[in-house]
């Protein structure tokens, strides 16, 4: 049986979330939707031990809100405290301004900007190169599974596809269990002589690097 | 909007042994130039304020690899970190007092950010600044040690710190046949030198 990677959606509008979730349960993936900062957190406090999620979406700008006990920033800051190893994109009408980017930084120094004027399906499309993308000699598939392309075989552990997820960045993982998946899937790598290697950075950093050689990577997602 | 109402809680006050990099301004425009002319991946940019920059210093593990700063007189842990480690010191406009002899000091911020770049893109002999941590060599090999990314980068400038600093540095380029060395130079800053041009000295 496979777990479907969580995504946290962070969205005011209940239209948009509701589109957003669609989207990611029709990619495979088990969407955590919040309408307000307060939601988010419980969802992020109730999923600690069981799950971890691959990718957040957060709208900074949360008017609508049902509750506004918490901010945006608060769930970001979250994030960049306990669940370094997901990456974020935070969108905003404003994310032009100065402030506005300076306050998304100091919450979570590594979130990646989205332009909410570009429109939902420029959200979208970002996140879609981010989550079925191509490394070296390997894809993310269903959201689920990474495959190594000359082989067709599949490995199913969330951390591979955290790694390549992040890939060039290095990902730091919260657990020893979390460690063993990730070192197991370097020896499947290199099991499947894959263009892709594991690279050990230490303290629980880790990163995928591609043979220079071999299949080129798309290019990375990074603001 | 979605400021936080606890700023103690702020991720750019968590610690993190990830090649980072500090800009500590009055305000936020340096930073955000900053976060634009690095690639992302290889460094977090850290925007801390005077009120909080000792904290974030702190939080920088074992060291801000770089830190950058205008308008701002140093604080009392930036200061001592800045005079004891190998930290890449940029300084936008007038300088205050405490940098160390090897801050480089720039009047505009296109010249500052080039020099960003550059630092990020730093390339001596095969080592290279790996993504996120440590230097690579052309082989693949990863290098570990926050004293070799700041030599790497800082080349072909180096760090008015005493040598002894350097020695561990030193020996892990002897054990890995890099081809450099470390050495104190004619300005008496320490810096990488090829192993031929040091064993010729």
């Amino acid at each position: 049986m496979r777990a479907n990677p969580e995504v946290l959606i962070l969205e005011d509008d209940a239209e948009t979330l509701d589109e957003l979730q669609t989207h990611f349960t029709r990619k495979r993936f088990h969407p955590l939707g919040a309408r307000s900062a307060s939601r988010a957190l419980s969802l992020l406090e109730n999923n600690r031990y069981s799950s971890r999620p691959v990718l957040a979406i957060i709208d900074w700008d949360l008017g609508k809100a049902p509750d506004r006990s918490a901010s945006s920033g608060d769930v970001l800051s979250r994030l960049a405290r306990e669940l370094r190893e997901c990456p974020v994109i935070v969108y905003s009408q404003n994310i032009d301004a100065f402030n506005v980017r300076s306050q998304i930084q100091r919450s979570h120094p590594r979130a990646l900007l989205h332009d909410k004027r570009d429109g939902d399906a420029s959200l979208l499309e970002r996140i879609d190169r981010m989550l079925d993308r191509t490394v070296g000699d390997l894809r993310i598939h269903d959201g689920t599974v990474v495959v190594h392309l000359p082989s067709l075989d599949q490995h199913h552990h969330r951390e591979a596809i955290r790694l390549v997820v992040h890939h060039p960045d290095i990902v730091t993982f919260h657990s020893d269990t979390a460690t063993k998946a990730v070192r197991r899937f370097g020896e499947w790598l290199h099991s499947h002589n894959s263009a892709v290697r594991l690279v050990s950075h230490g303290n629980r950093k880790y990163r995928l690097s591609v043979t220079a050689s071999e299949g080129a990577a798309q290019p990375c997602d990074k603001a | 909007m979605g400021v936080t109402d606890a700023p103690w809680m702020l991720g750019v006050r968590a610690p993190d042994r990830g090649r980072a990099i500090l800009v500590v301004t009055v305000d936020c425009e340096l930073a955000v130039a900053v976060h634009d002319a690095v690639r992302g991946g290889m460094a977090i940019i850290r925007d801390a304020r005077s009120e909080d920059a000792d904290e974030i210093t702190a939080a920088c593990l074992p060291w801000p690899w770089m830190v950058i700063g205008s308008a701002v007189s140093l604080t009392p842990a930036l200061a001592s970190v800045l005079c004891h480690r190998p930290v890449l010191t940029f300084w936008l406009g007038d300088v205050p007092a405490g940098l160390p002899g090897h801050a480089r000091c720039f009047d505009r911020p296109a010249a500052l950010l080039d020099a960003v770049r550059g630092a990020c893109a730093a390339q001596v002999g095969e080592m290279r600044l790996a993504p996120g941590s440590g230097v690579e060599l052309d082989d693949g090999t990863l290098m570990r040690g926050a004293m070799l990314e700041s030599l790497v980068a800082a080349y072909p400038h180096g760090f008015a710190l005493p040598a002894q600093n350097f020695r561990a540095v030193s020996n892990a380029l002897t054990r890995s046949h890099a081809g450099w060395c470390v050495q104190r130079d004619e300005t008496g800053c320490v810096r990488l030198v090829s192993s031929q041009v040091g064993a010729g000295r």
